[in-house]
């Protein structure tokens, strides 16, 4: 699958903070945004995963328009993956619940064995906070995997973690591509560059350049 | 279900206030409505008791304004099918320290629908109490009735709260206190089906009075109309209340709960999923709320029974109509409060939810 953006241009209320971005993602590779706080890598990237609307421009996934398609949250579910910075995972919810919170019939039974692949199959009845940071994070990760989605997107997902834990996500990361699915990623660490395909580089609402390796 | 209990039981606060409003809200609509059935009830029953036909002064829309003369009674007992009349003088007056009680003078075929529990009914000079009244009134030999002073010739036992905190007497002595020969007549038939045909001969008689069937007559007794659209209208206002309620709360909800709502979108969860999930959510506390109003209700009705300033009047029952009408509104309570927060947390973009804070 590729994902093209056309001239694509966001406004904050009167505030242009996307102007004019065209780029095109190929779902089976490792693809990484950088750039400096505030040049627009979270808007970018949740435009890109259908999550914001833009003012203006166009996505295509393959030659389907994402605005075209009729139902979004299906589409979603089938075919895209989300990791935040912040874990993000509901805090009433066991870590196997919340892994299993939109999990499609066909995928059930793999709750259990991607939590044992992701180094968390001993946690599966504690809540997320009563798990470390990195344990969390694997668990965020695993609900973006549970329905083998064509592409995750991750907004800093290393964030809040310490070099050691943040290699190990960057590690899974791979080891998920090498099965075929696609990484957009943006991050600050210089670290994650090792792992990545294509880097984007981001600076004040453009894209400055793009590097395939 | 599962996760709908999970995230009540995280929002305890909350939740705990929704609750209450709702059952307060159901609460009123069950008191109010019981009540007011339990009055129109009451009523009814007392008239139906031997009466398929109500006989009334024509015009007069209260029985105890009505003025008639029961020698038409002669004229009805004629009418084929007629059964037997009975005839009622219905007041109002004091009676010892009580300052309003029922007064029923009735016709001596009516004193067996009494059901005696002590003594015998009443000559002249006499009154038969009921039971609630002899109580109330520390069991007295004599009660004086306006300015009149009575010798207490026993008692009688009515599930009628009316009749239980109510005097009967012979018509005549209580058409001397509130000086008329009869308020209404009371016709039984032989057969309920010549009801309606003969009610249009008794009406045929006389053109000072009026003869309906019993069931038409509650139907457009004006006193119920009255307590009945007080009874809707106060029902009306507490459902606004209670919907009112949980729209500001379920708001509240919503926005603290935004960026859950967004994680949910975002891993595929539909619009109408996350709609569903607050609607199970409400419904799930509107049914408790429901059990709780209902049996808190019924402990107050029963309370009310047992105060001695009600003399018995307020006798309201939850019947089964009544359980299902509230429970249905109930229903509809929760769903039209939280309808409208939960559509504006389905539309949001999930992005804009979930920058807004962290989960
Ligand atoms: N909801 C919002 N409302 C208004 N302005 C916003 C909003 N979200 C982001 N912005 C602004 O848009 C610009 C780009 O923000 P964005 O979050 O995309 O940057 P970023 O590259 O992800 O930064 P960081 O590296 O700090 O995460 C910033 O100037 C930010 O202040
Ligand atoms: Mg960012």
């Amino acid at each position: 699958m590729t994902i093209e953006a056309n001239d694509l241009e966001h406004y904050y209320g009167t505030e242009l903070i996307l102007k004019g971005i065209s780029l095109s993602i190929k779902s089976d590779s490792f693809t990484v945004i950088v750039g400096e706080s505030g040049s627009g890598k979270t808007t970018l990237l949740s435009v890109l995963s259908t999550l914001l609307r833009p003012t203006s421009g166009s996505i295509r996934y393959d030659d389907k328009n994402i605005y075209n398609i009729d139902n979004i949250d299906i589409f979603r579910r089938n075919s895209i993956g989300f990791v935040f910075q912040f874990h993000y995972l509901i805090s009433y919810l066991s870590l196997r619940e919340n892994i299993s919170l939109a999990v499609l019939d066909k995928y059930k039974h793999s709750v259990d064995p991607l939590m044992n692949q992701l180094g968390i199959s001993h946690l599966t009845k504690r809540y997320s906070d009563e798990v470390s940071g990195g344990e969390r994070q694997r668990a965020a990760i695993a609900r973006a995997l549970i329905n083998r989605p064509k592409i995750v997107f991750a907004d800093e997902p290393t964030g809040n973690l310490d070099t050691k834990n943040a290699i190990g996500v960057y590690e899974l990361f791979r080891q998920f591509r090498n099965e075929g699915i696609g990484f957009v990623v943006a991050s600050h660490d210089k670290k994650i560059l090792e792992y990545a395909d294509c880097i984007i580089e981001m600076e004040d609402g453009h894209v400055k350049q793009i590097t395939q390796r | 279900m599962v996760i709908a209990l999970k995230a009540l039981s995280k929002n305890k606060f909350k939740t705990t206030l929704i609750f209450i409003s709702m059952v307060i809200s159901i609460m009123a609509i069950f008191l109010i409505s019981a009540i007011a059935d339990g009055v129109v009830g009451m009523y009814s029953a007392m008239l139906k008791t031997d009466g398929d036909i109500v006989v009334t002064q024509k015009g007069v829309a209260d029985t105890f304004f009505s003025d008639i003369n029961r020698s038409i009674g002669q004229s009805i007992a004629k009418i084929q099918g007629v059964k037997s009349i009975s005839s009622l003088v219905l007041g109002a007056a004091p009676v010892n320290k009580l300052p309003i009680v029922g007064i029923y003078g009735v016709s001596q075929n009516r004193f067996n629908s009494y059901k005696l529990k002590s003594g015998h009914y009443p000559k002249a000079g006499e009154v038969l109490l009921g039971y609630k009244i002899y109580q109330t009134l520390n069991q007295p030999s004599f009660v004086n009735i306006s300015k009149k002073i009575f010798r207490v010739s026993g008692t009688f036992e009515s599930k009628i709260g009316f009749e239980d905190g109510g005097v009967v007497m012979n018509i005549d002595e209580a058409g001397d206190i509130f000086h008329k020969n009869a308020s209404i007549l009371l016709v039984s038939v032989k057969n309920i089906q010549d009801g309606l045909s003969i009610t249009k001969k008794i009406n045929a008689i006389s053109n000072e009075i009026e003869a309906k069937t019993a069931d038409s007559f509650i139907d457009s007794y004006n006193q119920f109309k009255i307590i009945k659209t007080s009874s809707d209208v106060i029902s009306i206002l507490a459902l606004t209340m209670g919907v009112i309620g949980i729209v500001s709360m379920m708001s509240m909800v919503v926005n603290d709960r935004k960026a859950e709502f967004g994680i949910m979108r975002s891993i595929g969860l539909s619009s109408w999923g996350i709609i569903n999930e607050l609607l199970i959510e409400t419904i799930i506390i509107a049914i408790v709320a429901y059990i709780v109003a209902f049996g808190a209700s019924e402990l107050v009705l029963d309370l009310i029974k047992q105060v001695d300033k009600f003399q018995g009047y307020i006798n309201g029952e939850i019947t089964f109509a009544l359980a299902l009408k509230v429970g249905i509104v109930s229903l509809l309570m929760a769903l039209l409060g939280a309808f409208m927060p939960a559509i504006y947390a389905s539309r949001i973009d999930p992005m804009s939810l979930i920058q807004r804070g962290e989960s």
